[in-house]
């Protein structure tokens, strides 16, 4: 589990994050939602162990502030907005960073793990490609392969690992989105957790087990889609009176990803 | 999905990869790293002994070693052979190497640190805060007890250039990076003003030196492996040497770093440990240097482009390989400086720029637009 305890964020001077207390636990998939600047982002960095802040975060109860980059890079992994590289590397090479920093347990697999996470995320034979040269949905997914086979074991001697995925599906197609949302749930499955910042309301209701909603730094609400997706909601955390679950005048088409059959 | 695609993945692959197209379809490029790396070694050895064996003079390495090798009498070889290959071509063509090696794998780390193939410790001011630091020691170092000079001997060139080299780096890091997040245009725009700022300094000195200390600073404008001696060996090697070994030690780091220090953290890099061992490596590779050959431009830049293009960026073997390369493209240069208007000679530091800023300006065209530069 991922424990944050009054948690507060300050970047040059500006406090960002104030006082955030929340819960991510194994075998769930906690998505962060909130208007731009709400401090989703940031609160995710903190939560890395990237960014100094006060308060209490805790992975499977080890203080995040007193584990060595190496301890952390097994408990947890972080896939960053869009990742721009200044040097030709293959996917295989950007996958295999993933593989070949800290402790590797598993260097006998590295070659089977970098393929299967490949595969897991719809790029099977894209290996031999380099990364500069493809699309940025197909840079995304490769970034989250890298990111997945850093903790290929959702649950490692017994304790859970977890992804740290800031807007995952951002840049991607609407099947993509649903392939690495599953993958997601088939990590949560698998014993280990998922913390993602989310911007598709859609996608979080349908695959979040936990949904917090921030504004200006707090949070405002938490807890399961259902309960948390209402209209007061809407209007208080984005500003923007919506009225959930309800079918539009008839005249423009919609499309929702609840509708898919895979 | 997942399993079929896994497999064919997998069988893409191959287990042993061995025809180039393989290696292309499978995006591993080890084997070519690891044959360019022999390849290159054995260049090297190459190399060094070409350096040993030519020169302006007839004198004849082969012989020298004959003769020793066999226990002939000394007298059996000319005294004057035996200090051109000994003296005077021997520690030319270990220094020439090992500045070499120095220079390009310093530019290799710069541009993994920096994550910019532009970044070069010349381009960016670190060779003129070096050259800086040795003229002040030139010029000032008078003035200093005459115990501590003593007790620095052959030491206090390289190490105040070490110290200006240092300097330069961690100011440039300072300005150009701001977040995690380096900006090229800052960088090479911070490297210009600090050469600027370097070379102002140095004027001011030029114009305060005595005419020996003039004739001594001549030399680092010029850029030569003319006049290298076992003493300026000794003195520079050991730092240049230590680089070299530390460096290696840096390139996981330096892979993970492509994606971004808060990636590289993630990753489990200690961030902070990383850039610095490798400002200060570079700093010491540069400053000793620097300290005994003057500016020579552009091999740090030349050397990890094109190896690049053949092995990839991992740096487990672009940093050998660019110190391989980087010693014998530099032998190669001083060959052609030692040949080309023989018995005179031209100063390396004008070929290496003859050949590398019209290199540089095609990486530059051929990137332009491609990376928002």
């Amino acid at each position: 589990m991922i424990r944050a305890r009054n948690l507060t964020v300050s970047l040059s001077g500006k406090t960002i994050v104030h006082g955030v207390s929340l819960e991510a636990k194994a075998g769930a998939l906690t998505a962060i939602v909130g208007p731009n600047g709400s401090g989703k982002t940031t609160t995710m960095k903190a939560l890395a162990g990237e960014l100094s802040s006060t308060g209490e975060i805790a992975i499977n109860g080890h203080d995040v502030r007193r584990l060595e980059p190496w301890q952390l890079a097994v408990k947890r992994a972080v896939l960053p907005q869009a990742a721009t590289i200044a040097f030709p590397f293959t996917v295989r090479e950007i996958v295999r960073l993933g593989l070949s920093v800290g402790p590797n347990r598993h260097a006998e697999r590295i070659d089977a793990i970098t393929a299967e996470a490949l595969a897991a995320v719809d790029l099977a034979g894209f290996a031999g490609r380099l990364y500069q040269e493809l699309s940025g949905g197909e840079q995304q997914r490769v970034q989250l392969a890298r990111v997945l086979s850093q903790i290929w074991e959702p649950v490692l001697d017994g304790e859970p690992c977890f992804l740290m995925l800031d807007e995952p599906v951002s840049a991607l197609d609407i099947r993509h989105q649903l392939t690495i949302m599953q993958l997601a749930r088939r990590y949560c499955a698998g014993g280990g957790g998922v913390v993602a910042v989310m911007h598709d309301l859609n996608l979080t209701a349908m695959f979040a087990d936990h949904m917090v909603m921030m504004r200006g730094g707090r949070i405002e609400l938490a807890g399961p889609p259902a309960e948390v997706m209402t209209d007061d909601a809407m209007e208080t955390v984005f500003g923007c009176r919506m009225r959930i679950n309800t079918v539009p005048a008839p005249g423009i088409p919609f499309v929702l990803p609840h509708t898919a059959s895979t | 999905m997942s399993l079929s695609d896994a497999m064919r993945g997998r069988f893409a692959r191959g287990p042993a990869v061995t025809s180039p197209s393989a290696a292309r379809a499978s995006g591993d490029r080890t084997q070519a790293a690891r044959l360019a790396i022999l390849l290159l070694a054995v260049l090297a050895v190459v190399s060094l002994a070409l350096s040993v064996a030519t020169g302006a003079s007839d004198a004849s390495a082969v012989n020298v070693i004959r003769a020793l090798v066999t226990g002939a009498d000394e007298t059996a070889l000319s005294l004057r052979d035996r200090i051109i290959v000994f003296d005077i071509r021997m520690p030319r063509a270990l220094l020439g190497f090992l500045i070499g090696a120095a220079l390009a794998m310093s530019g290799a780390v710069m541009q993994g640190l920096f994550r910019n193939p532009l970044a070069d410790p010349g381009l960016v001011g670190i060779s003129s805060g070096s050259a800086l630091g040795a003229v002040l020691m030139i010029v000032l170092g008078a003035g200093l007890p005459p115990a501590v000079m003593a007790t620095l001997g052959a030491f206090a060139l390289p190490l105040a250039a070490f110290v200006g080299g240092l300097i330069t780096t961690l100011v440039l890091y300072r300005i150009a990076t701001r977040g995690g997040q380096t900006s090229v245009a800052t960088m090479l725009l911070a490297g210009i003003a600090i050469a600027a700022l370097a070379g102002a300094v140095t004027g001011i000195l030029i114009y305060m030196a005595d005419d020996k200390q003039l004739r001594d600073i001549t030399f680092w404008n010029l850029g030569s492996l003319a006049g290298m001696t076992w003493t300026k060996l000794l003195a520079a090697g050991p730092v240049i040497l230590l680089a070299l070994l530390v460096v290696p030690f840096l390139s996981r780091g330096l892979n993970a770093i492509t994606l971004g220090e808060a990636a590289a953290f993630h990753m489990g890099v200690k961030v902070q440990r990383l850039k610095y061992t490798a400002v200060v490596a570079v700093a010491g590779a540069v400053g000793a240097s620097v300290a005994v050959s003057g500016g020579i431009g552009f091999v740090g830049i030349v050397v990890p482009h094109l190896l690049r293009l053949v092995i990839g960026p991992d740096h487990r073997y672009l940093l050998p390989a660019s110190a391989l390369f980087g010693g014998v493209l530099l032998l190669g240069a001083d060959m052609l400086a030692r040949t080309v208007v023989a018995p005179a000679e031209l100063p390396i530091g004008i070929i290496t720029a003859l050949a590398g800023a019209p290199f540089f300006l095609w990486v530059l065209l051929r990137d332009r637009g491609r990376n928002g530069w």
